[in-house]
């Protein structure tokens, strides 16, 4: 038998054959390692952890229409494409439009959305009833709930009133019922003339507002207060021909300019046919913000009422670290036209959240580790007095004092080996107990954590042994032969 | 030819004189029993004898070397080396069966050996014990584990305090009878007691009264 092999049976003998002791020390080095793995394990899985908490505290990154070009479905699937699945949380697109109610006069501002996606990205959303789960359903704030008077199950009629902006139309173009023109030209001494006029159905001006206010103020300037003279192109068709209307007396040249700018006048707005939908209340909204008082319907809704995908702004969660969030804006952005932001606020609270339960967590692993020491020393302690006469005769045999050292080291290192994978494991089962019962999802194990738990043991455990050493070490020989 | 030699050694506690100028011859081979009360200087001068302690003045020689200006250190090898230590407690290392117990010495001298070890205890006869923990062993058995433990490394002297001191009278032959064997095969034996019986086994009785000789005694009758 070599001299190794005996030392290993003696130290594993003293830990194996002596149990009550030991086993106080191998549970208190057993137990450090444990919250040790178990916390280590919580702080590596805590930004994956924390990151789903946070997510329902609402959205931290919204997309808005770029500089050109529009938001709408296709361009928020492109935007989206550059956000790794796994980490998109949810992406809730939001219209706001303002719809009439026709049976009550009086109209509020009407939210199209993808409720399958609010589910995700407002968790916080309260709902009393359901979410619409189809087209012609609405899902009405409280406050709008409670002015007019709706619960679950009424029906309400919405109307879109719509405003067609039409750009790039010639003056012949726009001079339709019911649209609203304007035109400039230049009047007296290089000074503009404004004019904006209303045709009535028979597209003839049923009102005319003149803007005059560079002419000068004694003749021209006097034309918008001008009644009479305004009155005259009441019921006129454009363009006006030369004798159609008397000039103002004194402002010839301005008089010239209002009919120029009339006849160059090209349509702000044009009728169009309203449109109306049925829909049936399926669920009450509370948030206590300002979502109360809006309609939410379904983005189908909203298309067939409007007749455009046009999308307002999108409201994603994204599950990543700071830094991830920045990436993924900066491509968006860039890639696709869509701006990309973060909300500062929930990504800036999330960082100092992490990094405050990153502090704690240290903190806590530092002063377990600690107690473990002062526990495994004050054991270790005990465990030399317990064994002075053993010490004695050890050294009465011959065993130098780099023996007793080694002896107890090992003994010591041991400990720490079994207490550390038993730690490991016990650890990694609190991880588990904690992270379903804090965060409510399992966790991932860490196979590395198994040497570090047995890495720090042992060094807990042998730095735990150097004092109790140090008396063992003191220990007289002779006591072995006073005959007491 | 002379294995120990004390020459005027004292050793002094503040005001006490434990041993107070004693000079002793031990031949190599020869079995040597020291008696005295409580308080007599026996156990300062085992302790001195088995490398334990230093005295105040006066030479040790072990096998021609003074051990009394000897560094602790240097003390524990010679003790290592030249002596086998037997004691009244029998202080054995309880988690260990008869046989580590025994190997212990073997591993502080130089090498354990399993068989040298078993063969030791076959000797004291408790070969068939070795596996037994000290738990499980009678007074008498670990005592017997300890003279085996003593001899393993052939030292050149035992040193054996108060042996019997523990042990009904059967058990304190066994040891005798060791003892005797030992000291046939040529072992240098100093025995410490305060019982008559063992010390008139001994060729020479050396008794201790107040850290000084107080006389000295051939056993006429040795080897009879």
């Amino acid at each position: 038998m070599t001299k190794r092999k005996m030392f290993l049976r003696m130290v594993t003998s003293s830990l194996l054959r002596r149990r009550s002791r030991m086993l106080i020390a191998l549970l208190s080095i057993a137990i450090g390692a444990t919250i040790l793995a178990g916390l280590v394990t919580i702080y590596v899985d805590v930004p994956r952890q924390m990151g789903a908490q946070f997510r329902s505290y609402g959205a931290n990154m919204l997309l808005l229409p770029g500089e050109e070009g529009e938001l709408n479905r296709e361009k928020l699937n492109e935007a989206l494409a550059e956000i790794p699945g796994d980490s998109l949380v949810g992406a809730a697109p939001y219209r706001y439009v303002r719809l009439d109610m026709t049976t009550r006069q009086q109209s509020f501002t009407a939210a199209a959305t993808d409720f399958t996606q609010i589910v995700k990205t407002s968790p916080y959303f309260s709902v009393e009833g359901a979410y619409p789960s189809e087209t012609r359903q609405v899902l009405v704030g409280k406050e709008i709930a409670e002015t007019i008077g709706v619960h679950n199950g009424s029906t309400m009629e919405l109307t879109y009133q719509p405003t067609v902006v039409s750009d790039g139309k010639t003056p012949e173009e726009s001079r339709v019922a019911g649209a609203t023109l304007s035109g400039k030209a230049e009047g007296f001494s290089g000074g503009m003339v404004y004019v904006t006029a209303v045709l009535d159905d028979a597209a003839k001006i049923a009102s005319l507002t003149v803007d005059a206010s560079t002419q000068t103020p004694e003749y021209g300037g006097q034309i918008p207060e001008a009644e009479a003279y305004l009155n005259q192109f009441i019921g006129k068709s454009l363009p006006l021909a030369g004798g159609d209307v008397d000039t103002f007396t004194g402002a010839t040249v301005t008089s010239d300019a209002v009919v120029a700018a009339l006849n160059q006048a090209t349509a702000i707005s044009s009728p169009a046919q309203p449109r109306t939908l049925n829909f049936t209340v399926t669920g009450i909204l509370t948030t206590g913000g300002e979502e109360e008082g809006y309609i939410f319907m379904s983005l189908e809704d909203m298309e067939l009422m409007t007749g455009t995908d046009h999308l307002d702004v999108a409201e994603l969660s994204v599950s990543a670290s700071a830094e991830q969030l920045e990436e993924y804006t900066a491509a968006i952005t860039e890639k696709t036209g869509v701006r990309a932001r973060l909300v500062k606020r929930v990504a800036r609270s999330e960082a100092a959240v992490l990094e405050k339960l990153t502090a704690l967590v240290f903190l806590v692993t530092l002063v377990v580790l600690l107690l473990t020491l002062i526990c495994v020393s004050t054991t270790m302690m005990a465990v030399v007095s317990e064994r002075r006469r053993e010490i004695g005769l050890r050294k009465a045999l011959g065993a130098s004092d780099g023996s007793i050292r080694a002896e107890f080291l090992g003994e010591g290192l041991f400990l720490g080996l079994l207490g550390g994978i038993l730690g490991a494991i016990l650890g990694f089962i609190f991880a588990q107990v904690v992270s379903v019962n804090v965060f409510g999802s399992s966790i991932t194990f860490q196979p590395l954590l198994v040497p570090a738990a047995v890495l720090v043991s042992m060094i807990i455990a042998a730095a735990s042994c150097l004092l109790p050493i140090k008396r063992a070490v003191a220990i007289d020989p002779a006591i072995v032969l006073k005959g007491e | 030819m002379s294995l120990l030699e004390l020459k005027n050694v004292s050793k002094i506690y503040g005001e006490l004189k434990a041993l107070d100028n004693v000079s002793l011859h031990v031949d190599q081979g020869e079995w040597v029993a020291i008696m005295g009360p409580s308080g007599s200087g026996k156990s300062t001068m085992m302790n001195i004898i088995g490398c334990m302690d230093k005295p105040t003045t006066g030479e040790v020689l072990l096998d021609g070397v003074d051990i009394s200006k000897e560094s602790s250190k240097h003390l524990t090898d010679i003790r290592r080396d030249k002596i086998g230590l037997i004691f009244q407690q029998f202080h054995m290392v309880n988690y260990l069966t008869a046989v580590e117990n025994v190997m212990v010495s073997q591993y502080y001298h130089s090498m354990p050996d399993e068989n040298e070890a078993l063969e030791a205890l076959g000797r004291v006869g408790l070969r068939e014990r070795a596996k037994h923990l000290p738990s499980q062993l009678s007074g008498g058995e670990q005592q017997r584990v300890c003279v085996a433990r003593a001899l393993i490394n052939h030292p050149e002297l035992i040193l054996a305090d108060e042996p019997t001191g523990n042990l009904d009278e059967a058990n304190e032959n066994i040891v005798l009878d060791l003892f005797a064997q030992l000291h046939k095969e040529g072992t240098t034996l100093i025995v410490v007691t305060h019982d008559p019986e063992v010390a008139e086994a001994a060729q020479r009785t050396i008794v201790l009264e107040h850290g000084r000789i107080a006389r000295e005694v051939i056993n006429e009758n040795f080897g009879k």
